[in-house]
This record gives C-alpha cells, structure tokens and sequence, in this order.
C-alpha cells in the first residue's frame, strides 16, 4: 500500500510540473501575440495597439479579464509546483490530498476560463488596428502591480488546500505549521507589495493626492491581507504551542474565501453597479457558485474532521502570548468585519430595497479609528509576554518610554496645531507602539521579523496621521504668468509647451515654487491626450523631499485660457512607502530565519 | 462573576471612544474655503467613478463646488447642506451613510460581531482568575 502510493505520488508530482509548464507556454504566448499585435486575437484586438510602447504591450497581457485570468491560473499551478518542490519531507498522504484540493481549484479556474474568459478567441476577420489600452493603466508601477498583487492573493489558494489536506491527514500540528508558514509569509509579503504598488499608483496617477479611499476595488486587497495578518500570528502560536488549531485551519480557509469574494466582486462588474451584473451574469454566477461549492466541501471536511483529530492539551494563562495573540486575532477580525460589511452591504442594500447609499471614508475612520488605540496598545505590550505565563514586572524604564511617548505626542498634536484628544490619544497609542516596537532592540533574543514588521506599522499609521492632518492645498483657475502663494510659498506658471510622443500628445505646465528660503523648485505636470483610446490623462509632477511632498496637477478648463491649477504639501507621504516597505523586511526575515533553522 | 466586570469595563470604555470620535467630526472649521473642501471631500461625483466632488474635474463637479461654496459663504452649515443634498440627489451623493433604519445593520453588525468575539476570546483567557 504504501509503496503503491509512493509510485502513485511520484507520478503525480511530475504531472504537476508539466501541468505548469503548459500554463506557463500559453501565458507566454499570449505575451508573445501582444508584442507582435496579433488582432486576430480577440484579448488583443480589445487591449492593444501598435503605437503603444513594448513595455505597455506586455503589461497589456493582463491589464484585462481574460489575461489577468491566465495570470490567475499560472499562479494557481505555479504556487502548487513550488508547495511540490518545498514539501519533500512532509508526509505523503499530506503533499498528495493538498495536490487533490489545488487541482479542484484548478480545474475549477480552467472550466471558468475556457467557458466565460478564453484569452485566445479568434476574431475574423482581422483586425489591422487594435482598440488600445486605458491610458491610466499606462504606467509602470500599475505594470507590475497585478503580477505581485496576484502572487499574494492566489497564492492564498495553496494555503487552503494545505489546511484541508492537514485536515484530512491528521497532520495540524507544528511541523505542519512549520510547512505551511513559508507560504503564509510568501503571500502576506507579495500582498503587502501589491497592495502599497497600488497606492503608489493611486497617488501620482489619480491626480489627487491621496493613497488610499476605500474603495471596493481597494478593500477586497485589504481583506486578505487582514485575515492572513491574524493567520500568521496564529500559525506562529501554532507552531510554538500546539495551541488554536481549528481557529487557525478556519482562517487559512476564510483568507481563501476572501480572495475568491473579491475575485468575484471585480470580475462581476457588480461593484461599479447592480445592473451591469444582471446583464452579464455568466461570469458573476459562476465563480459565486464555485465559491459556494468550495466553502461547503471545507465546512463538511472540517466538521467531519474537527473533533476526529483535533486534540488540545495545553492550557492557556492569562497573562501569555498566546492571550496576545488572541486579542491581535479578535481586532483584525474585527477590522475585517468592518470592511468586509462596508463593502457588501451597499450591494445587499440595492438588490434587496432598491436603495443606493455610499459607503466611504466617514464610515471605515468611525467604527476602525477609535478601535485602534487599544489595537496598538496591545499591540506594543504583546510582544514583551512569554509563551505559556509571564509575569510582569513594571521597572523604570517602562515608566521612562511612556513619558517620552506622552511627551512627544503633546509636542505634535500642538505641532499640528490639533486641540482634540481623540487625536492625542491616538498619536500616544501610536507612538508609544513605536518606542515599545525599538526597545526591543536591546533585548539578548532580537526577533527581527517581529521588531521590524511592527515598527513599520507604527511609522505607517504615525505618517499617515501627520498627512491627514496636515496637508495643504489650495486650488487657483490661472493663466500663464501668474502666480498664487500657498503658506510662504509662491507658486509661479512660467509657460506651456507640447510636445508629441507616440502614443499620446502631452501639454507640459512648467511651474517654478519660491520656498520659504527664496530656493527655486521646478515642476512639470502634463495634460496627456492618449490617442488610442482617445482619452486625457492628468500627470502629476511630485518633489519630494524627507518630510513634505510638494504635489502639483493642471487641467484645462473648456474653452477658457485658464488653467485649473491643484497644489498641495503633503507632508511623510515618502514615509508612507518606506514604512510599508519595513513591514515588508519584517516579513522577509521571517522566511530567512526560518531557513537557517533548516540549515541548522 | 469577575469576567463579566471585566467585559462591561472594555464596553463602556468602546462608548467613550466612539463618544470622543463623533465629537471630532462635529468639530467645524473655521475658514469657508477649508469647510467648502471638507464638504466636498465626502461628496460622490454622480458622473465619475468612485471619485469624489472635491477630486473631480467634471463640469458636475465644479459647478457643485461653487454652489456648496455659496451655501458656505450664507451660512450655512455642514449638516444642513448634505441634508439638503440627499433631498436632492438620494442617499448615493454623500460617502457617510449616516445612521438611519437602512444603515443600521451596517453600523451595528461590525459592533455585535466585536462583543461576541470578545465574549467568546473573554471566557477562554479569564477562565483561571
């Protein structure tokens, strides 16, 4: 028997990789007709044009349904071909059913693209000209930001196969955990990437200065990332204690699920409204079913299997990591509730009473904002508590960094000129996360993946609290040659000039800003007229600098001389990416450490 | 009978929190052109996508800001002009859903889904105290 399966896994785990391989040909070829411009392609003939620059042709691949679905599928078969290669010592039974789930999923995704989305309908007769690619989507950072964004978001997929075949193999243990982390870090890091590549996006190529709006769009990434956030935690409790096993295996399929949910919720077009969903349902209601399908088989995989091979032993103290890692668990997942309810109940609102109502900004800053003190209390004293008991003890040094912290965040808030103590407290809950996160620095067993993921989400939530509370703008209607202050600043239109590229013509504002210092500073925002589709684009010009970013957009104002002229300080914006980027170190060296340990 | 203490404390202190949060949205600037910002900031352009008013460059836009500009400059205040707005243009204009019998559920079902998760995490670490 065991032999057999041995002969039987072999044979599998080959077919594995040329499953890829075959995948990989086809996405390569549909690469390979986008740089030629083959319109007898229907996915090329709708996205593509010979004027287009060689780089956007490629990145037109999946700047689309049907290509970003092939995307979707190579990573399916790729994360599965590497689970294949990374597992050798797990047990046979565990890589086999795990090969078994991923390829449902496959199958599943195969079926989809083959019936709703082929990338490679033929359109006859041919075309000479393409229709060309939304000019916003022109742009290099929005280049590469599927392919990352979708390493983290499918390669979700592998984790929920595993935790079903754990299951099913009596297998959720820590060596289990220990398997299965490299891939929760693999995508939590590759989503944390995409997600900031997208905001990076948001920011110069909207045109408005902000980041991050709450967008269903935006959201459905954030779902996944909160859920796999909770799960890395539980999966290190799980790892260290044998503790939280059926709460871990319901998250790695939570985190799955998510990912299918936004799948659906952009690909259905039901975000943009209700009605475009009914008029094209195929695609809506099939990955709504298989969804459906997928969550039953693991509600009936987990309660067959849930008290079978689920043992706990370990009790759980008070004053411990692991109530740490609870209480982490129980505010993400709230935060996730939060954002998962805002962005489906405007859809259930408008199928059910035929209301229309937004959901923005006001509602996610009221139910997150005032939970986030207490998030990143816990958040700072966590770390410092020991598996199984800790006892505390409150020395003067602790005492020294909440004063430091209650004095520095006084400082701001008078610095920012904010008489509010909702502000305060959370500039002290911030803050205090900072110095608690450093401090552990000195400590004889540094874990850096620790220290510098929560750093970075101190410096990210402090420099995104100074730049919404301290941005300026002002916005002027002028004509070239004049000029308006903003603060000590004096914005000056020194001329326009157009200039004809490729495959846009563009209108260049030179300005010159007269800072504080009478230093000169240039900058260049255009007006790009794309001719393929025929579309402006506004392209802002940014200076940045270590603590101010100076953003500039013009418009024109229709049949006028003037100028619609948008300037603004935003201040740590660059902060923003690099504390992203340190979250993302944290991660990093949770996967580096743990394959010295191999070594080892 | 100690947990139970314990979790009302953690539910009064959320009150005060969201209490302390809802104060600092009523807070009112003082300049026209900054309240006309803040206005606009959480208006729907209805003729772009997922952009708001005080974003967008449309003619809808612009003649929106100069109108809500107006309102300012005659005094009056924030409340006033969105409610004036939903009238107008439905509940889709403003990105605040606001608290009615529609929104309910979506204010409250994130709340519920926090005190029973607290509950249930409650028992299982303050079970030994």
């Amino acid at each position: 028997m065991k032999k057999n399966n041995l002969v039987i896994s072999d044979k599998t785990f080959g077919l594995i990789g040329f499953q890829f391989f075959f995948v990989f040909i086809s996405f390569i070829s549909l690469i390979y007709s986008f740089i030629i411009s083959d319109f007898s392609n229907e996915t090329v003939y709708n996205n593509s044009h010979t004027t287009k620059p060689l780089f956007y042709k490629i990145t037109g691949t999946w700047g689309n349904h049907e290509g970003s679905l092939l995307l979707w599928l190579l990573v399916l078969t790729g994360v599965l071909l590497g689970f294949i290669l990374k597992s050798r010592n797990e047990p046979n039974n565990y890589r086999l059913l795990t090969t078994l789930f991923q390829q449902i999923i496959i199958i599943g995704f195969f079926i989809f693209v083959l019936k709703t989305s082929n990338p490679f309908n033929g359109i006859f007769p041919v075309q000479t000209e393409g229709l060309g690619l939304n000019p916003i989507l022109q742009d290099p950072a929005l280049g590469i930001h599927p392919p990352i964004l979708y390493l983290g978001y499918v390669g979700t997929s592998i984790i929920f196969s595993a935790a079903l075949a754990s299951m099913i193999s009596n297998y959720v243990n820590k060596s289990w955990a220990k398997n299965i982390k490299f891939w929760i870090l693999f995508s939590w890091i590759f989503l944390t990437g995409g997600i900031l590549l997208g905001s990076i996006w948001a920011y110069y190529e909207l045109g408005w200065g902000g980041f991050w709006f709450w967008d269903p769009v935006e959201n459905v990434s954030l779902m996944p990332w909160l859920s796999l956030t909770a799960l890395l935690h539980c999966i290190l409790t799980l790892e260290k204690r044998e503790l939280f096993k059926k709460w871990t295996i319901v998250l790695c399929i939570i985190t799955f699920a998510l990912s299918m949910v936004g799948t659906f919720l952009v690909r259905s077009g039901i975000l943009n409204s209700v009605h475009t969903f009914a008029n094209d349902p195929s695609r809506g209601i099939y990955i709504l079913t298989f969804l459906l399908v997928l969550v039953l088989l693991s509600f009936v995989i987990f309660v067959i299997y849930e008290n079978k091979n689920f043992t706990q032993k370990s009790e759980i103290f008070t004053l411990s990591k692991e109530t740490a890692v609870l209480i982490n668990n129980w505010f993400i997942l709230y935060f996730l509730s939060v954002v998962l309810i805002g962005t489906i109940y405007p859809i259930f609102l408008d199928v059910i009473l035929d209301e229309q109502i937004s959901v923005g900004p006001p509602f996610y800053n009221k139910l997150i904002l005032p939970f986030l003190i207490p998030f990143v209390l816990f958040m700072s004293i966590g770390p410092s508590m020991k598996w199984i008991k800790t006892n505390f003890k409150i020395g003067v040094k602790s005492f020294l960094v909440i004063v430091f912290t209650l004095i520095l965040s006084f400082i701001t808030v008078y610095y920012i000129g904010e008489k509010n103590i909702f502000v305060l407290l959370l500039f002290v809950g911030f803050f205090y996360l900072l110095f608690k996160s450093l401090d552990q620095f000195r400590e004889k067993t540094k874990n850096f993946a620790q220290i510098f993921s929560h750093t970075g989400f101190s410096l990210l939530l402090i420099s995104i609290l100074l730049n919404s509370f301290s941005s300026k703008e002002i916005v002027k209607n002028i004509q070239v040659g004049e000029s308006f202050t903003l603060k000590n600043e004096k914005i000056i239109f020194k001329k326009i000039a157009v200039v004809k590229e490729k495959n846009y013509e563009s209108i260049i504002g030179f300005f010159e800003v007269l800072d504080e210092k009478n230093k000169i500073i240039n900058l260049q925002p255009e007006i790009r007229i794309y001719n393929e589709p025929e579309m402006a684009t506004s392209e802002a010009s940014i200076k940045t600098t270590l603590f101010k970013d100076r953003f500039i957009t013009i418009n024109i104002i229709k049949d006028q001389n003037f100028f619609n002229v948008r300037y603004q300080h935003k201040p740590f914006m660059i902060w923003i990416w690099i504390s992203t980027l340190i979250i993302i170190l944290g991660g990093m060296f949770a996967i580096f450490r743990k394959n010295k340990k191999v070594n080892i | 009978m100690k947990s139970k203490k314990l979790l009302k404390i953690k539910i009064l202190i959320i009150f005060i929190l969201i209490f302390f949060n809802l104060k600092n949205i009523v807070m009112a600037s003082t300049f026209s052109e900054e309240q006309t910002i803040n206005i606009t900031k959480n208006l729907r352009c209805l003729i772009c996508q997922g952009q708001t008013i005080h974003e967008s460059n449309s003619d809808f836009a612009e003649s929106m800001k100069k109108y809500i500009k107006g309102e300012v400059e005659n005094g009056k205040t924030e409340e006033e002009i969105f409610s004036s707005l939903v009238e107008k243009y439905g509940q889709w204009i403003v990105y605040d859903p606001g608290i009615s019998r529609n929104t309910l559920l979506l204010w409250a079902l994130p709340l519920l889904l926090f005190l029973i998760g607290g509950a249930i995490i409650g028992r299982r670490i303050l079970k030994k105290i």
